[in-house]
Order: C-alpha cells, then structure tokens, then sequence
C-alpha cells in the first residue's frame, strides 16, 4: 500500500528547474550585480496561434489611435503648461524678495507679493487638479479603444481560425494583455506627456532666469544619460519576465484549486507545493534581477540630481561673486534645479512600463491581420441539399486527412457518420458545416459553395451543434437572444418548451431576466444544452450537423434530452458524428469512416446484413 | 531574509485570527527587515531634509560674499549627495525585499492551505476566494507590511525637522508644525472615499474583463449561431462603464492631489510673508529664510509618505481579512483551527445515524453478506448509531474488497466490478463516497452541504431525506476508510471522478504522479488507446521534437479533445495503480470503437486488482466480472451483463436506453427483489 513518494524531477527542458535556484552564487562571488536567470517565465512555453502585430503595424496602430484622441491630448498638454508655469511663481518672487533684501531694502511691497504668490498658487492647484483628471480621462479613451476594438475584431474572426486555434490565445490575450496595457495607457502614456512638458518648461525658466546656471544642467546629462542607457537596455524584458514570473505563481495556485479533487485523489499536494515554490523561486530570482537594475539606475539619477543642484548652488555661487548674476537669480535657480527632481523621475519611472506594453501591444494589434477566409460574393443557395464531392483536405500543408470523400445528404434525411477515433470523423463534419474550405474538391449547398460564403449566411442554413455549450454569462434572455437578435418573449419561451426546458426556466426566480452563466445561477450540463438547443430552434437552420452533442452527458440526462433534440432535429437534415451506436441505428443513411476514407455506407440493416466491421461492432453494443 | 534565499523552507505557522492579526505577524516575522527599512529610511530622509540647510549655507556666503563659506556649503553638498544616494538606494532594496518576501510567505502559506484542503475546495466560493488573495490580495499586503517601516521613518523626521526648526525659530517652526497636522487632517478623511471609488471602479473593471473572457470562450459558439453584435453591444456598455467610474476614481484623486498642492501653498505663502518680515526686521538671515522655505517643501516628500501609508492600509484591510479567512479554512476533521467546535468536524471516524425514515439500508441486519448485494429496506443500522464501528460484519469478517454499507454495494477483491446507475448525481456521489473521506460531507466552514450545481433545482428530491448515507463509513476488507488517515485512504483507493483535471505541464509532469511502479507509463498509455493522443500532442508542440514525453498539455487539457483528455486521465490511473481503483464514466466522451479496446485492455491491465467502474456502456459492462445495478441508492441487482439484460428490465432501459415499458421504477425494484437474492446466491 505504500508506494514511493518522490519529488518531481525538474524536466531536462527547463533550465529553472530545482538545481539552477535559487542562487547563482558562484558567478555572485565573481563579479557584482544580479546576472539574468537563466529561466524566461515570459517566453511563450505554448506556440503562439494567432498572429502577432509586426512593428509597422503597431506603430501605425498607436499613430491612428493618438489622432483619434488628438484633442483630449491637446488639453492635457495646454492644462499641464499652464500648471507648471504656475508652480514656477513661487521660486520667481521668492528670487525677488532675496534680491530685495540682499540689496538691503527696507521696503518689500509684501502685500503684491503675497497677493501674486496667491493667485498663482490658485491658478497651479486648479490646473494640477485638471491635470490629473484630463491625463485620467486621455488614458481610459484609449485603453476602453483598445480593448473593444480588440473584441471587435475577435467577434469577426472566421469560424475555421476558431476551430483551428481554438481560444485560449485569444482569452490570455483579452485578459492577461489587456491589464499589461491598462497600467501604461492610464499612467504611462499621460504621466510620461506631463513629465516631457514639465522637464523643457523648467529647463527653459531656468534658460530665462539665469543662462549661465542651465550649464550646471549640461554637467548631470552624461551621468544620467550613461545611466539610463543601461538600464532602459535591460529593464523591459526584466519586467517583463518578472511580471510573467508572479502570474505563473497565481497559475499554479490556481490550477491547484481548481483541480482540488484530482490532486487530492492522486496524493499531488507535496508536488504542488514543491511546484508553487519553484515558481516563486523563478518569480523571486527576476524580482532580485530587476532591483540590480534599479540598484544601478538609482544612484545614476540621484547623482544627477544632485549634480544639478550642487552644480546650480556652487557654479551659481561662483557667478554670484563674480556679479554675473544676482542672489535672488540663484536662489530662483536653485529652486527650479529642485523642482526638476520630479518630472525626471516621471520620466524614468513611466519610459519603462511603456516598452513593457509595446508586446502587450503587438499581441492586440496582431489580431487585425487575420483575413477573413470566405469571399462574399458566392452565390445563394438553390434547395437544402449537401453534397461533398471528392473532397481532400488537411490541416498541414500536404498532409490531407481526408481522401476524396464523398457524400449526399438528401434533404431531410439523417446521415450518421461512425468510425474510430482519429479517423477524421469531425474534421468531415466541419468541412459539411462550410467551417472549413476543402483543399480539393466542393462542399456544396444547394449548388453553391459553402466555403465561399460569408459566415453569416452559412449559419442561416447549416448549424454546427458539438459539446461546447457555452452558457454566456447574462440574463437567460441574452443567452436565447442571440440567435434571433429581435425575437419577442413569447418566441424564446416557445423555443424553451419546444426543448421541455419551459419547466425549470418559469421556476427560476426572474424567469428569463434571470442571471445564469459563472457568477449567475448555476445551470446543470443538462439544462445547458437545453439552452442551446433553444438556440437552435429559434435560429432555425434547416441542416444541422451534430459533434458528440451529447457525449459527455450520463445516461439519465442524456435520454431526457435525447426526447428534446429529437424535437429540434423534426423536418430538419441531420448529420450525426455517432459515438453511440443507438444514434447510429435510427439514422437513414450510415457512413462508416476510417483512415479518412468512407469505407461502409448504407442503411442499418443494410450494413448489418453486410456483415462487415460496422456490423461487428454492434454485436459487441446490443449484446 | 534576501531575496535569494526564497522561498522560505518553512513559512511559518500564521496568526489567522482577522486581518490586523495577521498584518502584524507578517511584520514581526521580518522585524529585521523593517528595523533596517527604518533605518535607511531616517537617512535617507533627513538627507534630503538637511538639503535647504545647504542652501541656505550656501545663499548666506554668496550674501556675505565669502568664498570659503562657498566652499564649506559645496563640501556639505557632496556629503548630502553620497547619504541621500545612498539612503534612497539601501532604502529600496531594504523595502522591496520587505515586499517581496511577505508576499512570497503569504504565496507559500496559500499553496499549502490548498494542497491540505484539496478535494473540499471544488465550491465555488471558496475557491474563487484562494484565488483572489493569490492575484491581487498579496501585492497589498506586501506593500502595507512594507510601508510601515517607511512610514515610521517619515514620521520620525517630520518630528525631527519640525523640532529643529520650532528650536531654530520658534514660531516659524510651530507654523509649519500646526501646518503639517492641518494638511495631514484635511487629506486623510477623503483617503476612505477615494479607496471607495477605486474598489467600485475595480469591481466594474472586473465585471468587463469577465464579459470579454465569456465572450470570446463561447465565441465558437456566437460565430455558430450569431449575436456577436448583441454582445459587442454588451461589452461596450460595460467597457464605457469602466471609463466613466476610472474617470470619477480619478476626479477624486485630483482633488486630494489639488488640496496636496494648495494647503503646502498657503503654508508656503506664510512662511515667505512672515519669514520676510523677519529678515525684513534683521532677525533672521536671507540664507535662512531660503532654508525654511526648502524645509517647508521638504515636508511635503514626508507627507506624500503618510498619505501612501493611509492608502496602503485602506487597501490591504480587506485584502489581509480574505487572506485571514482564507488561511484559516480547514478540513472538516483537521485538527486544527475553528473547525474544531463544529458540527461536522468531529473526527472522521465517527459516525453519523442521522437519516429519516428511510434510513439508509446497511449490513448490520445481515449476519454474513456474500460477495453480493444487500437487501433493501432492512432495519436502520443500530450498530452505527451507537457509533460502533465494530460492527456485525467486521466481527464476522466483512466481505474482502470494498463494501459500501449504505447501498450494499460490494466490489469484490481482485475483480472488475462495474456499477449502473440510473441517477448520474447518486452515482457520482456514491463513487466519491466509495475512496473514503468524502470531501463533500457538511462542512460548516465553506458554507452549504449542497453542490453549487443544485442551485436551479434540477433534480429534485434523491438526497433530502435520505441523503446522508454519506456519514457511514465505506470499508475496504472490514475496515473503515473514513477512520484511515487520509493519505492511507487515498493511497489504498483511487476514485477518478467524472471530471479528472490534467494538470499542465509536459506529459512527463502530467504522468509524474505516486504510483506503485507496477505499470509503466507506455503500458499504462496504450491500455487507455492514448497513441492519437500523443500524436496530436507532438504535432502541436514542435519544441518537443518528437518527444511525447516532452510536449506539452495546456491548462485543463483544453488543447485536447472531450475523450482524448479522458482517455489521458485513465492512463494516468492506470499508471498510479492503486490496490482498488474507482472510475466514474471513464470513457463517456469516447467512441464505441475506442471504448471497445479501452474496455479490454482495462480488464486485462487490472487483472487480478481491485476495479469498480461506473458506466452504462455495454462495451464496458460486459467486459466486467460483475456488475452491480443501483437504483434509488440500493444495489438491486448484480450479476454479469448479459443476466442483468434478461432478467432485469429496468436495468435493460438504462443500459440500452431503450424506453421504458409503463411500470413506475419503484415497483419495479420491488419486484425485482427475488431476481436479487436467485443472483447473489448464483
């Protein structure tokens, strides 16, 4: 009963594994600083499906996008200008009045000052708070941009990408992507456009007040500029990595939990604890990389700042006592040379988060270079019929997985297509349901081919039902709705009772506005394929083609709901993928499929009497 | 503790009381860090503090014209310079590491309060809740655990400058005293509102990403049928939603950010009319009125500080409660925490009589079970009532393999016992019950004892009255499994339920589990017919080169087809062999041609080891040695295959699906009785 408890291996292929963590002590004592770990959390460990946006695009992207939001722009640029010279009022007549008094005065004109010194601190504090509004408001138009413009385009995605890629890749990138920008667009993009206003209007006051102390700048450039080089060459992928690190901490506790059952029956939870660890030792590792980074920038930027300052006073000190310019020039200088501290520090801290997003970025944008696959100038089908002739297809380029299959469906008649697993079963189904164009060959309906109309029309006539019954999250109506976008309450529930489902819907507590999907009501399987059944009937194509639509349901479930779909299936042609043979047996015509050929076609009886493989397996079936 | 040492061998055992306690241990547990935090912090600020004082040095030698006064103020300048550099550098590798490292004990805390909890954390709430404080709970707790010490710094030299100048000028240092209280009084009460509106606005940004995530995981499903404009519509109403409450988050941030800059304003403004009346009267010099102006700026560098704090404690409170409760969620049964006091956490091995009328039927009537089923409606089971487990069948020797008392249902050792069952929800229930410790017993913590799938009342009635035969122990060879250790109980039985989870990782990792080395992973593989599987695998990872082994299965095996994520959760229970495996419709997303083969490569693989199959394939069932027909939670019949199909008619209706004939079930079953006993004694 004991069995042997071992740690998981780290696997050969990553170098993160257990003995390259947690420390590289050895190059440590060799040199200073934190080199890169060796493990990448950010580097895609799945291949990337769907494209992703070259430069160009992303560039002409970001350029469309800063046009469509040029005005809220503008604003924010005047509105911060305005701020900045406010702020500057203080170290002018604060310069005055040292001036005043180093020359001696006795008289101050203190009231105008104050007044001044009030009226510009009114005018800084409006344009601050209007600042920080606008930059908000420039920052949540583009990312709410961003993010339905993406979902614009995934909705328009062609069918046969979906199938292919499925939608992992999009949902990361919906989400995951998404909330990389959000940081950037909602701070980054604004706050790096004030820090840049700032930093040449202060640059440019201190031009004005004292030329020759915008020199004690010049001194700090080189030291910042050497500095930032560095870093700025390093950071991004640090980020990036970094942040990739912490979420697949998150991954792995939540796969954890979400596979609660599975891990306690497998005895995992050691391994899963061990998994979690190794990931926050590689998630830590770029954490420690990233504050080298910052260990060397912060210093560089600090010295600069101070050169500016120190180089302002000392430089500025040495013209005071040559008379080049005045005390009260100084101390305006100095002060400025103080202020300057912030908006730098804007920049640097916003420039980096910026680069981070531009993958973010390419990741969105890729989307837009899918082309729609169908051309829409087929022409309308004449009649329900549906006919492949000598079809070849397949996924890879010459590798075809079907061979010259063909098959008529006779209007209203039902088609099962049987055969093992791997024989191309679905991908057939696929090809009927106008998913996917043959490589050879025609799918057509009614004459017309399938592949070359436009995904809109095709649903209207063929309807793919598998064992995806997606229940949206949103009210019962909105999951009915959208297969007739104007049906009334009378059709949904006629729909509901068409599929025997009217009973558990006029008992939930809203009745159709009743919210269901994750977060809603919980729906069983059953009721969830009631509900697209439902669907079905009120889109009401008049061929359907059925994938395991029933498969993963227990028996119980099954034969009720089997009652339902027969229901949907009245008057309708059918063509059934079969996995259970019971399907297979009421069908008029069977299609017995292998290696991507159709091996058997006939009738039930027809085939048993043939006495052939389809016949043997239903001996096994019905004993 | 640095950073390179994570993570922490043992983290810690957490005072999960509420959410303040569990702050405040956190921070003791790196008292180090924060004393060092504090530390860099002081100077780092009061460098920066000392800059006007430099200045003002500097302003007095120019005033004075004296160029070795310029000289003393350029040296302090350096010296500042080297102490702020190197205040501000410790400082943030002191606090990032404060950060990172409680973050990381928080991360380590969880994923062992998880792998502990395990099966019991499928409800919904909770789960959600675990993955909550793992993505967004722990960065804010790491950063107010952090914060403190930076707080405490900036605290310390507000004091400081403040004292030094009410010392250096009195009034003018009881100004900027008096200033600093009123600016922190004003900020402080909108922090809550603001926090407020930021939470909402969270909330909504949520509700939109989860909108889109919906959206494009049915998006097959939309392009199928249609509604994609219904639904663009949809987000785009949730989108602008997000927009406008980000917008009025950030109207609020811009008034406290406008206030940040007026209050210090009118400080400053005072500080210069009164300051210059000073130097105006010859009590202070002009480099001294550049230093109070510089240290009145200076104040608000300490401010910012306090607000950040203010902030950070807002926004971890809740966030450390989730963690709190989260961390201190137990097993019914644990020994540990607040479970103990409750009702459902007495220890495993007691068990429950509490059932109706129709208490559940049991052995304890019956003075010696055959390898068969039980009668049903026998007397309530007297011997569990009183707790004893010790019960008639363990003193005459209960039947070898594993026996459920509650149904009657018997797997015989070293035989492929299938189960039918008519009610999937009874037969998953049964089939959880069958390894012992069920994790869906009441639990008092995680809140119901319902499955969150109840929720719209599909099937109404089967475990109302009579729905705890949960509470009596299975046995396996006379011995209770809930009364074994869990890990005991998990290893003797394996029940994959109907949903087995593929972890992700590479096949290798997936196939990486405790196992008694009897079956190799390839044997294991070509049992559950896995060989297109592999291919389709290899195809779609091209880094593996060719390797099964080495490509990878996505998150839940989402790359994979319904039956082929089957067929590879079968091998891996083929693969861990365990001395009883129990498998609830391994093969109900497969096609008859494949589950053919499965059925015969199961029965030849699991010769002579005990395996309990539930399923109602005839390709399955007839390869069993037995099997066992349960209805209403009664085993009613067993037998081999083709005998249940003649002499059962009710079984022949859920095996063949064919219609049943107008008798109601119930006495059906009841008449079916005298077939049950010509059966057992067959």
């Amino acid at each position: 009963m004991t069995t042997q408890q071992t740690l998981p291996q780290p696997a050969a292929d990553r170098p993160g594994g257990e003995e390259a963590l947690p420390t590289p002590k050895a190059p440590r004592a060799r040199r200073l600083g934190v080199p890169e770990p060796a493990y990448d959390p950010s580097a895609p460990e799945d291949v990337t499906i769907l494209p992703v946006g070259s430069p160009a695009t992303v560039r002409s992207y970001v350029r469309a996008l800063l046009r469509r939001h040029r005005r809220t722009f503008a604003l924010l640029i005047v509105v911060n200008s305005i701020a900045v010279i406010a702020s500057m009022a203080g170290p002018q007549l604060l310069g005055g009045v040292v001036d005043d008094l180093a020359a001696g005065a006795r008289e101050l004109h203190l009231g105008r000052i104050v007044a001044l010194f009030g009226v510009a601190l009114l005018v800084q504090t409006v344009f601050t708070q209007q600042v920080r509004l606008r930059s908000a408001v420039l920052g949540e138009e583009i990312l709410a941009d961003l993010r339905e413009d993406f979902l614009v385009r995934s909705v328009g995605l062609p069918p046969s990408v979906l199938e292919r890629a499925g939608t992992g890749d999009l949902l990361s990138r919906i989400t995951t992507d998404i909330d990389r920008l959000a940081d950037a667009m909602r701070k980054a993009v604004p706050q790096l456009a004030v820090g840049l206003v700032w930093t040449v209007l202060l640059i440019g006051a201190l031009c004005v007040t004292a030329p020759p102390l915008a020199l004690a700048v010049l001194i700090a450039v080189p030291v910042l500029l050497t500095g930032c080089r560095w870093y700025f060459r390093r950071a991004p992928h640090a980020y990036r990595a970094e942040a990739a690190g912490y979420a697949a901490v998150a991954a792995a506790l939540a796969e954890t939990v979400d596979a609660g059952r599975t891990v306690e029956a497998h005895r995992l939870g050691a391994r899963r604890i061990a998994l979690s660890e190794r990931r926050i030792a590689e998630w830590t590792a770029w954490e420690r990389r990233t504050m080298w980074l910052r260990t060397v920038l912060f210093p560089a930027v600090s010295l600069s700042n101070m050169l500016i300052m120190g180089g302002v006073l000392l430089l500025g000190g040495a013209f005071v006592l040559q008379g080049w310019i005045s005390v009260g020039q100084l101390t305006t200088g100095a002060l400025l040379a103080q202020m300057l501290v912030e908006p730098v520090g804007l920049i640097l801290r916003w420039y980096d988060e910026l680069q981070v997003a531009q993958v973010s970025l390419a990741r969105l944008v890729g989307v837009r270079e899918i082309e729609p696959d169908s051309t829409a100038d087929g022409r309308p089908p004449h009649g329900k019929d549906v006919r492949a002739s000598d079809v070849r297809f397949g996924y890879h380029a010459d590798v075809d997985v079907l061979h010259g299959v063909s098959l008529e469906v006779a209007p209203g008649s039902r088609v099962a297509l049987v055969g093992p697993s791997g024989a191309s079963k679905s991908t057939l189904g696929r090809l009927l349901a106008g998913i996917y164009g043959p490589r050879r060959g025609a799918v057509t309906l009614g004459g017309a081919h399938l592949s070359e109309m436009p995904t809109e029309e095709v649903r209207r006539h063929v309807a793919l039902v598998n064992q995806e019954h997606h229940v949206f999250v949103g009210s019962l109506r909105d999951n009915l709705r959208l297969a007739r976008p104007d049906a009334q309450d009378a059709e949904l529930w006629a729909a509901l009772g068409a599929v025997d489902a009217d009973g558990w819907a006029t008992s939930l507590p809203d009745g159709l506005d009743s919210e269901v999907g994750s977060g809603g009501l919980t729906v069983t399987p059953a009721q969830a394929q009631q509900i697209a059944l439902a669907r079905l009937v009120l889109a009401d194509p008049h061929t359907l083609v059925l994938d395991e639509a029933t498969s993963l349901l227990d028996p119980r479930a099954a034969r009720h709901l089997e009652r339902s779909l027969a229901q949907v299936l009245e008057g309708r042609t059918v063509i059934a993928i079969a996995h259970r043979l019971h399907t297979a047996h009421d069908a008029d015509v069977i299609a017995v499929v292998e290696n991507g050929r159709i091996s058997e076609l006939g009738s039930h009886d027809a085939l048993v009497a043939a006495d052939g493989p389809y016949a043997a397996l239903w001996r096994s079936w019905h004993g | 503790m640095q950073i390179r040492d994570l993570p922490y061998l043992d983290p810690g055992d957490p005072d999960v009381r509420s959410g303040f306690r569990l702050l405040v241990w956190l921070g003791r547990k790196q008292l180090g860090g924060q004393l060092k935090a504090l530390a860099w912090g002081i100077l780092h600020l009061a460098s920066i503090a000392s800059f006007p004082a430099v200045a003002g040095l500097a302003v007095n030698a120019m005033v004075d014209r004296s160029g070795r006064g310029l000289a003393w103020a350029g040296a302090a300048m350096a010296a500042v310079t080297v102490t702020v550099t190197l205040g501000e550098t410790m400082l943030h590798r002191v606090a990032i590491t404060n950060w990172i490292t409680a973050a990381a004990r928080v991360q380590q805390l969880l994923a062992r309060r998880t792998a502990a909890l395990g099966a019991t954390l499928t409800r919904r709430v909770a789960a959600g809740e675990v993955v909550a404080v793992s993505t967004g709970d722990i960065e804010r707790i790491g950063w107010c655990v952090e914060a403190v010490s930076r707080f405490s710094a900036a605290l310390l030299t507000t004091i400081g400058v403040c004292g030094a100048l009410a010392v250096y000028q009195p009034r003018l240092g009881l100004l900027a005293c008096a200033g600093m209280v009123a600016l922190a009084l004003t900020v402080l009460p909108l922090l809550p509102r603001a926090t407020r509106r930021a939470d909402a606005q969270r909330e909504k940004a949520g509700r939109a990403t989860e909108l889109a995530a919906d959206t494009v995981a049915g998006l097959r499903v939309l392009r199928g049928i249609g509604g994609e404009q219904l639904f663009l519509d949809r987000y785009r109403k949730a989108s602008q939603d997000v927009r406008r409450a980000a917008v009025r988050t950030a109207r609020m941030w811009s008034f406290i950010e406008a206030l940040q800059v007026a209050l210090p304003g009118l400080l400053l403004i005072a500080v210069v009319w009164y300051g210059a009346r000073l130097a105006l009267d010859g009590h202070i010099a002009v480099g001294e009125l550049v230093t109070v102006y510089g240290a009145i700026s200076f104040l608000l560098l300490p401010l910012q500080l306090f607000g950040e704090f203010a902030m950070s404690y807002s926004f971890s409170r809740p966030s450390a409660a989730r963690a709190a409760r989260v961390l201190a969620l137990r097993r019914s049964g644990e020994q540990n925490g607040a479970a103990q006091n409750a009702p459902g956490a007495e220890p495993a091995n007691t068990a429950f009589a509490g059932a109706g009328p129709t208490a559940p039927a049991s052995a304890a009537s019956r003075t010696r079970p055959g390898p068969g089923t039980t009668q049903t409606g026998a007397g309530p089971a007297k011997a569990f009532r009183d707790g004893d487990l010790r019960s008639p069948d363990s003193r005459h020797g209960a039947p070898p393999g594993l026996y459920d008392p509650a149904t009657g249902l018997h797997a015989p050792s070293g035989l492929l016992t299938a189960v039918v069952c008519g009610d999937p929800d009874a037969a998953g229930h049964l089939a959880e019950r069958l390894g012992g410790h069920p994790p869906s017993a009441p639990d008092p913590l995680l809140g119901t004892e319902h499955e969150p799938g109840r929720a719209t009342g599909a099937s109404p009635g089967a475990e109302d009255a009579d729905g705890r035969p949960a509470q009596v122990s299975v046995l396996l060879d006379g011995a209770p499994l809930d009364g074994m250790p869990l890990e005991e109980a998990r290893t003797a039985v394996l029940v994959q339920d109907k949903d087995p989870v593929l972890l992700s990782g590479t096949l290798a990792d997936l196939f990486d589990v405790p196992s008694s080395g009897a079956v190799g992973t390839d044997e294991a593989l070509a049992a559950a017919q896995c060989g297109d599987v592999l291919d389709a695998l290899v195809q779609g990872s091209p880094d593996a080169e060719g390797d099964p082994m080495r490509a990878r299965v996505t998150e839940r095996g989402r790359s994979l087809s319904g039956g082929q994520r089957q067929r590879l959760a079968l091998a891996r229970s083929l693969l861990t062999d365990p001395d009883v495996l129990v498998l609830d419709e391994p093969t109900s997303a497969v096609d008859s041609h494949t589950e053919a083969r499965i059925a015969r490569e199961l029965a030849r693989l699991r010769a002579g080891r005990t395996t309990v199959v539930f399923s109602s394939s005839p390709l399955l069932l007839d390869r069993a040695d037995r099997v066992v027909f349960v209805h209403e939670e009664r085993a009613v019949a067993a037998g081999t295959h083709r005998e249940l199909l003649r002499s059962q008619s009710v079984y022949r209706a859920v095996v063949t699906r064919e219609p049943q004939t107008a008798t109601p079930p119930r006495t059906t079953v009841r008449s079916a009785r005298p077939h049950t006993e010509e059966v057992e004694s067959a």
